[in-house]
C-alpha cells in the first residue's frame, strides 16, 4: 500500500471508452486511479511510482502489452495485474498467467466483473501486507 | 474436376427444386428460416444492449458482431430463396447496399443523410447525424414545447462534405492534421492553412439550391420584416456537443446575400486551433469531422444572455446563474462586456440568492448594413437590472425544464424580444470542470452517510444516476397521473410504461430484462434504469425521494447532491468514439421500419435496415406456407387436417416438423384425403393453449347480435383486398405448427386475425406477435374494437400500435416467458371478439368490455 490510504490503480487502453467508463467508476468507490492511452507513457508513469493494481490491455499498438506486463511486474513484484482484450484466446489467456497475471477479462465484459476482479487483487495484496 | 462435379450436381438439384419443391424439404427451409431470424433478433437486442453503460466493449467487438448479424442475414435471404427461388431477386441488392454501408461505417467513412438543408420543423432526433447537434436540440425543444425557439435551418453535414470533396480539401487536411499530430507543424500553422483553403472554397449547387429554398421559407415568415440571419456551428457528434463557448464561431445579423460567405467562415471555424486541440483529447478521428451549419432568423433582442441551470461556480449550493445584458448577448456569452448576474434559487418559486448590477455603458446591436454595431446605452438603463423579477422566473423555469427534458444541466443563450417573449437560441449540455478541493471529504466517504434502501440486485438497462420522487406503478395505475422527475418503480419492466420514460428520472423494477422493449426505450432517451431489483415495489415508498445510481445498482434514501455532481463531472461513454460507432452501425441494423404488410413499402426495396430484410422474409416465408393446403400442386398429402373443435372454428392444421402426433403424418396412399385431428393429437403446447382459450366455456360469441342497417349497409360497400392483414385466401383458418412454432391464420366474420409465436428452448427468447384488422361495422365501431383490444393487451404486456383497424401487438423475451398463458389470452380475445364490433356503440362500451374480459380472463387463465 501506498501512502495514502486509497488503493491506486493505472488504467492502460488505447481505447479511450476503457478508462471512460472504468475511472470515473472506480473513483466512486474510493479507488486514486490514473488513465492511459498510450502506452509510452504508461511505462513511464510506472516507473515514477507503485500503483496496486495495473489494467491493461494486452494488443496496443507501439508496444505489446506482454512486455508491459513483464515490465510491470518486475518494477513492483506486488503488483496485481489484470488484463483485459478483445482478442481473447486460451493461449493469451494461459501466457498471462504464466507471466504472473492476476486475473484475465474478455472485452466486452460488465462493469460489475471487473469491479470485483479489483475487489478481489485489493484483497489479495492486503493479505499479502 | 470435383468443382465440375459439385457444380452440375447443384445446378441438377436447382432445376428439380424450381419443378416442384417437396413439402418436407420447404418445412425444413421454413424452419431454418426461423431459426435464423431468431438469431438475428437476438443478436440485435444484445448490441442495443451495450449503450446502455453496462459493458466495456471495443472496436474488436462491434466489429465481430456486426459481421455475425451480416452472415446470418445472408444465410437467411439463402434459405429463403430456397423457398421461392427467385422470387425476390432485390432482397440481395438491398443486403449488399445495407452491408456496404455498414462497411463503410467500420471503415471511418461514416453514412450521412443525402440532405442539403434541413427546417428546424422538420428535424427529429434520429437527424442528429444530418443537422448536428444545435439545429437538433432546437427542434427538440419545439416539438416538446419546452421552449420557443427561433425559426431557421440546418445546412447538413452532408453538404459539408459535398463542399469539401468539390474543392478536394480532404487529403490536404488529413496531411496538415497528420504532420501537426506528428508534431512537424504548430497548431496554428496547419490550421491557418486548412481555413485559407475552405475559405476559398466554392459552395456546390446543389447546397446553394437548398438554401435559397429554406430561406424563401424564411423570408414568407418574416412577412414585413427585413430578414437578418444568425449563422452558428451545429457541430457533429451524437449525443455531445463537443465545443464550449467560442470554440465555433457565430455570425450575427448576417443579410441573406452574406449567407455564403457566413457558411464559409463557419466551415473554417471547425479548423481553429482550439477545436483541432479539442478533437484530439476527445478522440475524433480526422474523418469523423463533420460540420453542421444552423441558419436562424435573428431575434431583435431588447435582452439576451446565458443561463447555467446549475450554477458551476458554486458547487456545493443549488443555485441557477443567469448573466444579461441589453442587446445581443454574444457579449455576455464571451464575457467581453459587464453584465447583470442572478444567483436564483433551483427550487419552485426560484426565489433570487444574489443579485449584480453591473454599469452596462455599451450594447451590441443589429448594423443596418449587417454584422453588428456597438452603441452607447442610454444614461437610465446603463444601471438598472436587464432583467425584471418576472423574467428571472421565466428564465429559471425554462432552464430547469430544458435540464429535466435533456436530462443534464444545461448552458442556455437565450434573447427576450421587444415584446417581452423569451426565446432559446441555444441548449447544450453545461461543461463543469472538476473540483480540485483538497478539503472536500472523499465521495465514498460521504455516500456511506446515506441510508442505501437498496443494493447490490439488479441488471443495468442504462446507467446513470436519477434522483426524484417515488411513482409506484402498481396495477391499474392511472399512468396519466406521473410527475415529470420522478422514478418509476414497477414490478415489471412492461412496455406499457414506454410512454412515461421521457417524463421519468429514472426507472426501477422487480422484474425485467435489459433486452426488453422498455430497456430499449430507457436508452433511447438514456433514462437512467435498474431492472430486476426483486424488491424494489416492497422497500421504495410512494412519494419519497431516492437517489438511484443504477451503475452501481444501488438506491440511496433522499438526495445526494454529491453523487447527481459526480455523475454530471464525470467523462461519459457517450463521448467515445466506439460508443458513436456502435450507435450509427445500429442505424443500419435496428430499427423496423417494415412493419404493416399491407404498406405500399412492404417490399424489398422499402428494407432499410438488416432487421427489415429479417421481418419481410419472415412475412412472406409464412404465406408461402398458407398457400399450401389450397395449391393444387401439392404432390405430397399434407401433414395435418382439420382440427375437430366444439365451436365453429373450421381450422386447418399444417404440421412442419413435431406440432402433432406421429399418427397425424402425410399418408402417401391417400393423396389429398382430408382428415381429422383431435385435440388430443395436438402435441405443440402453445396451440393447444390457444385452443384451450377459444374453446373456454362461455366465451365463444354464439349467441347473434342483430346487426343495425347502417353497420350492414357499410360492410356492403367495404371490398376485401385477398392480402387484407396477409391472408392470402378468403375463408381460409390456418395453422401452421411444429414442436416451437406457431402461425395463426383466421378468418371469423369480416375480420382477420394472424398470430406467430416462437418458443425457444429455454423460454428465454420467446416472442408472440398478434395482428387484428377488419369488421363488418363503420369505421368509428371497428377502431372501437381496435381501441378495447390495445387496452386488453397492453395490460397483459404486450407493446400494442393502433392504426385505424388494424392492431400490432407483440411480446418478447421475458414479457413472454410464460407463452402458455399469453396464446390462452389470445385464443379468449379471438372467441371473445368475434362482432364484437357490433356492439360497440358507443366509446363508454369500450372500458365495459375491458372489463367483462379482464374477468374473463382472471377466471379462466388466473391473470
Amino acid at each position: 500500500m501506498t501512502g495514502t490510504s486509497k488503493t491506486s490503480i493505472l488504467i492502460l487502453d488505447d481505447e479511450p471508452i476503457v478508462s471512460k467508463r472504468l475511472q470515473p467508476a472506480l473513483e466512486k468507490k474510493g479507488y486514486e486511479v490514473e488513465s492511459f492511452y498510450e502506452s509510452a507513457r504508461a511505462m513511464a508513469r510506472i516507473r515514477e511510482r507503485t500503483f496496486d493494481i495495473v489494467v491493461t490491455d494486452l494488443k496496443m499498438e507501439g508496444i505489446d502489452g506482454m512486455q508491459f506486463l513483464a515490465e510491470v511486474k518486475k518494477l513492483s513484484p506486488r503488483t496485481e495485474v489484470i488484463v483485459i482484450t478483445g482478442f481473447a484466446t486460451m493461449d493469451t489467456a494461459k501466457e498471462s498467467m504464466r507471466k504472473g497475471v492476476f486475473d484475465f477479462l474478455a472485452k466486452p465484459f460488465k462493469l460489475g466483473e471487473i469491479q470485483e476482479v479489483i475487489r478481489k487483487a485489493e484483497e489479495h495484496i492486503r493479505l499479502g501486507e | 474436376m470435383f468443382g465440375l462435379f459439385e457444380h452440375i450436381r447443384t445446378r441438377l438439384l436447382r432445376r428439380r427444386r424450381r419443378e416442384r419443391v417437396s413439402l418436407a424439404a420447404l418445412f425444413r427451409q421454413f424452419q431454418q428460416v426461423l431459426e435464423l431470424n431468431n438469431r438475428i433478433l437476438t443478436a440485435i437486442a444484445s448490441m442495443h444492449d451495450k449503450l446502455g453503460g453496462d459493458y466495456i466493449f471495443d472496436v474488436q467487438y462491434l466489429r465481430t458482431s456486426k459481421q455475425f448479424i451480416v452472415d446470418t442475414v445472408r444465410e437467411l435471404i439463402d434459405a429463403f430463396d430456397a423457398m421461392a427461388p427467385g422470387r425476390y431477386p432485390g432482397l440481395y441488392a438491398i443486403f449488399r447496399d445495407i452491408r456496404h454501408k455498414l462497411e463503410s461505417e467500420m471503415e471511418r467513412r461514416p453514412v450521412l443523410p443525402d440532405v442539403m438543408a434541413m427546417s428546424f420543423a422538420d428535424i427529429r432526433l434520429q437527424d442528429m447525424d444530418a443537422a448536428g447537434a444545435k439545429s437538433t436540440r432546437l427542434a427538440l425543444i419545439a416539438e416538446a414545447s419546452a421552449g420557443a425557439v427561433p425559426s431557421g435551418f440546418a445546412v447538413t453535414t452532408s453538404a459539408y462534405r459535398l463542399f469539401m470533396e468539390l474543392n478536394d480539401i480532404e487529403d490536404e487536411i488529413v496531411r496538415l492534421e497528420k504532420a501537426w499530430r506528428d508534431g512537424a507543424m504548430t497548431v496554428q500553422e496547419a490550421s491557418g492553412k486548412i481555413r485559407s483553403r475552405i475559405l476559398a472554397g466554392s459552395i456546390p449547387p446543389r447546397v446553394r439550391r437548398a438554401m435559397a429554398r429554406e430561406l424563401e421559407t424564411l423570408r414568407r415568415g418574416a412577412g414585413e420584416g427585413i430578414l437578418r440571419l444568425a449563422v452558428r456551428s451545429s457541430a457533429w457528434g451524437e449525443d455531445g456537443d463537443l465545443s464550449f463557448a467560442g470554440q465555433y464561431e457565430s455570425f450575427l445579423n448576417v443579410r441573406p446575400e452574406d449567407l455564403h460567405d457566413a457558411y464559409r467562415k463557419v466551415l473554417a471555424s471547425t479548423y481553429c486551433p482550439a477545436a483541432m486541440e479539442y478533437r484530439r483529447e476527445y478522440d475524433f478521428k480526422p474523418d469523423e469531422v463533420f460540420m453542421a451549419v444552423s441558419v436562424q432568423a435573428m431575434v431583435e433582442a431588447r435582452t439576451s444572455g446565458v443561463v447555467y441551470s446549475l450554477s458551476p461556480v458554486r458547487l456545493g449550493e443549488s443555485g441557477i446563474e443567469i448573466a444579461a445584458a441589453w442587446g445581443l448577448g454574444a457579449p455576455v456569452v464571451s464575457g467581453e462586456v459587464p453584465a447583470d448576474h442572478f444567483l436564483v434559487s433551483r427550487e419552485p418559486g426560484h426565489g433570487l440568492l444574489m443579485e449584480t448590477v453591473a454599469h452596462k455603458a455599451t450594447v451590441l446591436r443589429p448594423g443596418p448594413e449587417g454584422s453588428v454595431v456597438t452603441e452607447e446605452v442610454e444614461a437610465s438603463l446603463c444601471d438598472k437590472p436587464s432583467l425584471s423579477p418576472g423574467q428571472i422566473r421565466l428564465l429559471a423555469d425554462t432552464a430547469i425544464r430544458l435540464e429535466q427534458y435533456f436530462k443534464k444541466p444545461q448552458d442556455v443563450e437565450f434573447a427576450f424580444a421587444p415584446d417581452g417573449a423569451l426565446i432559446v437560441l441555444q441548449s447544450r449540455p453545461l461543461r463543469m470542470e472538476v473540483c480540485d478541493d483538497p478539503h472536500s471529504p472523499d465521495l465514498s466517504d460521504v455516500l456511506k452517510g446515506y441510508p442505501v434502501l437498496l443494493s447490490g440486485e439488479g441488471d443495468v438497462a442504462q446507467q446513470g444516476v436519477a434522483s426524484g420522487p417515488v411513482f409506484v406503478a402498481w396495477e391499474g395505475r392511472d399512468l396519466e397521473e406521473f410527475p415529470v422527475g420522478a422514478i418509476l418503480v414497477a414490478h415489471l419492466s412492461s412496455p406499457q410504461y414506454a410512454a412515461v420514460l421521457p417524463k421519468a428520472s429514472g426507472v426501477i423494477t422487480d422484474i425485467g430484462s435489459p433486452l426488453g422493449h422498455m430497456a430499449t426505450i430507457a436508452r433511447e432517451y438514456r433514462v437512467p434504469a435498474l431492472l430486476n431489483v426483486s424488491r424494489a415495489t416492497l422497500v421504495l415508498k410512494e412519494g419519497d425521494v431516492v437517489t438511484l445510481d443504477a451503475e452501481q445498482k444501488t438506491v440511496y434514501q433522499g438526495l445526494v447532491r454529491e453523487l447527481r455532481m459526480h455523475d454530471y463531472l464525470c467523462d461519459h461513454m457517450e463521448e467515445t468514439y466506439e460508443y458513436r460507432l456502435l450507435r450509427r452501425m445500429l442505424k443500419l441494423i435496428e430499427p423496423l421500419y417494415l412493419v404493416d404488410p399491407e404498406e405500399n413499402n412492404f417490399t424489398p426495396q422499402g428494407c432499410r435496415t438488416m432487421h427489415d430484410i429479417a421481418r419481410f422474409i419472415h412475412e412472406k416465408a409464412v404465406e408461402i406456407l398458407t398457400e399450401i393446403p389450397t395449391s393444387s400442386g401439392a404432390a405430397e398429402a399434407c401433414p395435418g387436417g382439420r382440427l375437430e373443435l366444439p365451436v365453429p372454428l373450421d381450422l386447418v392444421v399444417l404440421d412442419i416438423g413435431g406440432g402433432l402426433d406421429e399418427s397425424c403424418a402425410g399418408d402417401g396412399d391417400k393423396p389429398g384425403h382430408r382428415r381429422t385431428i383431435r385435440t388430443d393429437q395436438v402435441r405443440s403446447e402453445t396451440l393447444r393453449a390457444f385452443i384451450s382459450g377459444v374453446t373456454s366455456e362461455g366465451v365463444w360469441q354464439s349467441q347473434p347480435v342483430p346487426v343495425d342497417f347502417s353497420s350492414f349497409m357499410s360492410s356492403m360497400t367495404r371490398t376485401f383486398s385477398a392480402d387484407s392483414a396477409g391472408v392470402s385466401r378468403m375463408g381460409q383458418n390456418l395453422a401452421v405448427v411444429s414442436d416451437r412454432y406457431l402461425h395463426l391464420s383466421l378468418k371469423l366474420g369480416y375480420h382477420f386475425t394472424l398470430i406467430d409465436c416462437y418458443k425457444s428452448e429455454d423460454d428465454s427468447r420467446n416472442s408472440v406477435q398478434f395482428r387484428f384488422a377488419g369488421g363488418v361495422t363503420g369505421a368509428v365501431r371497428r377502431s372501437r374494437r381496435a381501441r378495447f383490444l390495445a387496452e386488453v393487451l397492453n395490460g397483459f404486456d404486450f407493446s400494442v400500435t393502433v392504426k385505424d383497424d388494424l392492431v400490432v401487438a407483440r411480446a418478447k423475451g421475458w414479457m413472454a416467458r410464460d407463452l402458455g398463458r399469453l396464446m390462452r389470452i389470445l385464443g379468449l380475445l379471438v372467441a371473445y371478439t368475434r362482432q364484437l364490433d357490433v356492439s360497440m356503440v358507443s366509446d363508454s362500451v369500450i372500458y365495459e368490455h375491458c372489463q367483462e374480459f379482464e374477468h374473463i380472463a382472471e377466471e379462466a387463465v388466473g391473470n
